[in-house]
């Protein structure tokens, strides 16, 4: 091939350099020690490759120019079972029996190798020293490659080593390997035309045989070739578009469920190309002609046919652009309202203005229920009602008779806890799919898409009055899942589960003060066979039930009291709570700050205690609260730890009034916590409230995804902060859309065959069949020819398209004198 | 100080099964016979040194009585380890731990905390042999000690194991979590 390298020619001639190349090949010696690559530092018997690279790298200077050394492995697990049994071989055997497996694979398939070379020559291991520069100056090129021959011998190597040469887009490479008894030498030509001596089967024959040393029989070359045709035009292969345009914004009597889905994958061809390949895996050179002036060679014919799709570099996914942007939000800081301008009326600006006196508290869907739609003084948002109505009344769609979308009853949160299966995003908090979170959170992140920040700041606006209105009248947030807020559902959920409890909670009030309480209070009288003889102040109030046949210390029965439940907290709170108890250190006093800050269910609990069992002691307190620092003996005693002086279950009691759960002060504002939770997202930046809303978006991301046939999770199990975290996912959903787009392009353009196995007939049937039954002209040829003659195997590959590649491994003996 | 990692840690466990003492040998070196119950929850912090990293452990310190169910729960969230207590003097203490187990897989957001079962006061005459704890922690894939407060058997290297699990499990997932969500 056309380079020939005579090392021994250039160690005797060039003086000139011989400091600086003594320095560089000495730094070449230096890595290839560090990297444990002599013969002997490498496992010679039988081991499990994986598909996984493994790389280093290191730098090194010469003349002036940087070239980078790299070493690349596949990763292996030595077979565990037979290691001692299995024969130790010669690094050359295996380098031998890779190449031969090599040849039925082509030079275009991917090993997932930084370097074509593993690939070319079926190499486990491989150095490739890397110029930054073009290497093209033919002495220099002998300089290096004798170079690197003297630190391979010097430190008697045990991976071959290449030199990448020319033009950094050609992938040309010169490599060798050699140990006491042979020498392989790798060689590349990489011409931008085809020559003509090279562009058929006849002629790369002859060159074969002119390369190998040894006499090889006539008809022991064996041939595998590949030709490719590219499929375009045709039907079955051109790309239907699947979802979406923002046409929802000028149709009237539009259809709110185009606005509330998200759309998924790539609105253009994301194929690049489709090939069709006809494969001859096998035949003798002699069997099959093909010369510049004639060939055998039919398509048709072909034992194999296989398809292979390229996709373009950049895929534009529809869902990952929706995500991106919403992600591109985090950056404003601006309050969202000001988009609207707003944040003044709505007291945002002025911290002393108190939210209560915005002027506008009643809801759009009200309005319009009550017929008054146009009021003049009415904030007018960019989006038109009739856009706007229907998309509230998905989101609300309890204000409205027609039940098309109303929220399904039971409103599960679901939480694998251990499937060690990854999901898409399973690490991103959640909310009930399809809840009201998820619906407002998609339509947002739609109407942004369509309108920008004034349309996602409008249905925020509305949404926010809406719930003041909830609020006001206390009509339950539909869509929500019940109970107090969950720490794992998503911020926005648990804000909207504490506002349900604080509705909740003032309708109990409000039911409480048209009678119930007393009546509680009535019953609780009866109940009680010494209630008429006790004073009025000391009457038994605020009783639950008997704790079993417990008794207070007086002999009477002891009663479980109604009592207060802690106060329901989202996750921000509680984690303000535990700052503070942090903040305030660990010392002594501290603790008892600590446990003073605690103490209000406590005061609260041994109050309604009090009230429910007059005459009671701390003891029978304890009794029910503590079983187990309560003795029976005598009636009833504290154990040693509740007697400690200045002990705060002492102190407690000590200031406890009887006074049942109904009439003490509440633990829960609900008043206070509402307003709080309607203020918090008034209040929101931009970022914030994009912050808010991209769980439920990544979610149903997510969930898409699925439903488009992705199968498999990541590994991710999300970053340090919610912001990283958020970004992990939106990486793994535009991953996992990608793929899902070329899945999709396999599956209208390979039916039900697989992407590089040789299609069935039917599927060949469908494929001639969409071509109009013949083929265009091959748009790249592949030819690999191997012999094993004396020596060993010798492969010579080439691959014909525009330009033309022939890359060739040839094995001499090493004669010794 | 200079810190490298953060940790958070619970203890939880029936009444009066020594945790809040447990914590008090382990900080300050020090037991008193009779200790306050706790109230709510309270908190506590040690700088230790793993493998020549000094890593600041929070700990948090439960009450446990049933009514205080409800608010302790709220404080487990992204823990990283549990500590959970029985005394073998008291059989019921551990058939009780069950119901703790269960509270912290429904409460805790950190799916892959490092849980130590702990059988406190061995100095006193045990009910509960030491192959029933470790069947339970064995049950439910945990680590396992027992301990003493009142004679300091035991309960550093509780501490100490579970820490370097937790640093140790935090370093394999690193190549999925990003370690620094550790450390400060
Ligand atoms: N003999 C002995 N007694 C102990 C030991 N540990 C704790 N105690 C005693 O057990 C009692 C309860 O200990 P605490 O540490 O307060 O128990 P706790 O688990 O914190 O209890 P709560 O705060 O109510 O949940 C105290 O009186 C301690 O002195 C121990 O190792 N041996
Ligand atoms: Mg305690």
């Amino acid at each position: 091939m056309n380079e020939e390298i005579d090392e021994y020619d250039i160690y005797h001639q060039d003086f000139t350099t011989v400091s600086e190349w003594e320095v560089f090949i000495a730094r070449i010696e230096e890595i290839l020690g560090e990297w444990r690559l002599a013969k002997s530092s490498i496992p010679k018997s039988a081991v499990e490759y994986t598909k996984k690279w493994i790389t280093k790298t290191e730098e090194i200077l010469f003349l002036g120019q940087k070239y980078t050394l790299s070493y690349h492995t596949l990763d292996f697990s030595r077979s565990s079972d037979d290691s001692e049994g299995s024969e130790e071989k010669p690094l050359m055997t295996h380098i031998h029996n890779g190449l031969w497996e090599a040849t039925s694979s082509f030079m275009d398939d991917d090993d997932g190798s930084q370097f074509p070379v593993s690939n070319w020559f079926g190499l486990k291991r491989f150095l490739v020293l890397y110029p930054s520069f073009p290497l093209v100056d033919g002495s220099l090129i002998k300089l290096v490659m004798s170079s690197a021959n003297i630190a391979f011998a010097n430190v008697d190597c045990g991976v071959p080593f290449f030199v990448k040469i020319r033009e950094h887009w050609q992938h040309t490479y010169l490599g060798f390997y050699e140990d006491n008894q042979y020498k392989i030498s790798f060689d590349t030509i990489h011409l931008k035309r085809i020559s003509n001596q090279c562009s058929h089967l006849s002629g790369l024959v002859s060159l074969f045989k002119s390369k190998i040393a040894s006499p090889v029989a006539l008809d022991a070359v064996v041939v595998s070739t590949k030709f490719s045709y590219e499929l375009k035009d045709f039907e079955a292969f051109t790309w239907k578009k699947t979802t979406h345009s923002n046409e929802f914004l000028s149709i009237d009597g539009f259809d709110v469920k185009k606005l509330i889905e998200l759309p998924f994958g790539s609105e253009k061809n994301p194929t690049s190309s489709v090939l069709l390949n006809a494969i001859w895996p096998k035949f003798r050179e002699c069997t099959i002609v093909e010369s510049s002036t004639f060939s055998d060679i039919d398509p048709l014919m072909a034992p194999t046919w296989t398809i292979t799709l390229k996709m373009r570099e950049k895929i534009n996914c529809q869902l990952s652009d929706i995500i991106q942007k919403m992600m591109n939000l985090l950056e404003d800081n601006n309050l969202l309202m000001d988009t609207l301008g707003l944040s003044r009326s709505l007291g945002l600006v002025n911290p002393l203005h108190k939210i209560t006196e915005a002027p506008i508290t009643i809801s759009k869907l009200v309005k319009a229920a009550i017929g008054q739609g146009r009021n003049t003084s009415e904030f007018k948002g960019p989006i038109a009602d009739d856009l706007l109505m229907p998309l509230l009344y998905y989101i609300f769609p309890d204000a409205v008779e027609d039940d098309t979308f109303n929220y399904t009853e039971q409103l599960e949160v679901e939480f694998k806890q251990d499937s060690s299966e990854h999901k898409l995003c399973s690490y991103v908090k959640t909310s009930p799919e399809d809840g009201l979170v998820w619906r407002l959170s998609v339509t947002a992140a739609r109407l942004y898409d369509a309108g920008g920040l004034a349309y996602l700041a409008h249905l925020w606006y509305e949404f926010a009055q809406e719930l003041q209105y909830r609020w006001e009248r206390r009509i339950l947030v539909p869509g929500v899942a019940a109970g107090i807020p969950n720490a794992r559902t998503c911020l926005l959920h648990q804000k909207l589960q504490l506002l349900n409890c604080c509705i909740k909670r003032a309708l109990e009030g409000s039911s409480s003060f048209a009678g119930n309480s007393s009546e509680d209070e009535f019953f609780d009288c009866t109940d009680d066979e010494d209630g008429e003889e006790q004073p009025l102040w000391d009457r038994p109030a605020g009783r639950l039930n008997r704790l079993g046949e417990a008794m207070l210390k007086n002999g009477a029965p002891l009663f479980v009291p109604r009592t207060q439940d802690p106060a329901p907290k989202t996750e921000d709170q509680l984690e303000e709570d535990a700052e503070l108890m942090v903040r305030l250190g660990d010392d002594a006093k501290a603790s008892e700050l600590r446990a003073r800050m605690m103490s209000a269910s406590l005061l609260s609990d041994m109050e309604a205690f009090k009230a429910a069992n007059p005459g009671a002691e701390l003891c029978d307190f304890v009794q029910w609260y503590s079983p187990r620092d309560w003795k029976p003996e005598g009636g009833g005693s504290l154990g040693d730890r509740m007697l400690l002086p200045g002990n705060p279950w002492v102190e407690a009691w000590s200031v406890a009034r009887p006074v049942p759960a109904s009439r003490q002060r509440r633990l829960f504002d609900e008043t206070r916590e509402a307003e709080q939770v309607l203020h918090f997202l008034r209040s929101r930046t931009v970022s914030g409230a994009a912050e808010l809303l991209l769980p439920a978006i990544l979610k149903a991301g997510a969930i898409k995804a699925i439903e488009e046939g992705v199968t498999s999770g990541t590994n991710s199990v999300g970053g340090v902060d919610q912001r990283r975290t958020y970004e992990i996912a939106a990486r793994d959903l535009y991953e996992a859309e990608k793929e899902a787009c070329r899945a999709l392009c396999m599956r209208t353009v390979l039916g039900s065959s697989v992407e590089g196995k040789p299609l069935d007939s039917s599927g060949r049937a469908r494929v001639l069949h969409a071509t109009g039954g013949s083929l265009p002209a091959p748009v790249r040829k592949e030819f690999t020819l191997r012999v094993k003659d004396a020596v060993a195997p010798q492969v010579m590959r080439a691959a014909l398209a525009a330009d033309m590649t022939i890359v060739g491994a040839f094995t001499e003996r090493i004669v010794c004198l | 100080m200079d810190c490298v990692a953060k940790l958070k840690i619970l203890l939880l466990g029936e009444s009066g099964v020594g945790k809040s003492s447990i914590i008090l040998a382990f900080t300050k070196g020090d037991y008193q016979a009779q200790f306050p119950a706790t109230i709510g929850v309270d908190y506590n912090c040690k700088v230790v040194d793993v493998n020549g990293v000094k890593v600041k452990l929070g700990i948090w310190d439960t009450a446990g009585q049933e009514r205080y169910r409800t608010l302790t729960s709220s404080f487990y969230r992204d823990a990283h380890g549990a500590i959970l207590v029985y005394d073998v003097s008291e059989p019921k203490t551990l058939a009780k731990l069950n119901e703790w187990v269960e509270e912290l897989q429904v409460y805790t957001t950190n799916k892959n905390i490092v849980c130590l079962v702990v059988g406190n006061k061995i100095d006193k005459p045990r009910a509960v042999t030491r192959e029933q704890g470790q069947a339970f922690a064995q049950k439910h894939r945990m680590l396992f000690i027992e301990s003493s407060a009142k004679t300091q058997e035991g309960i550093n290297l509780a501490f100490e194991e579970l820490t370097q699990k937790v640093i140790y499990l935090y370093m394999h997932l690193c190549c999925y979590i990003e370690l620094n969500s550790l450390f400060v």
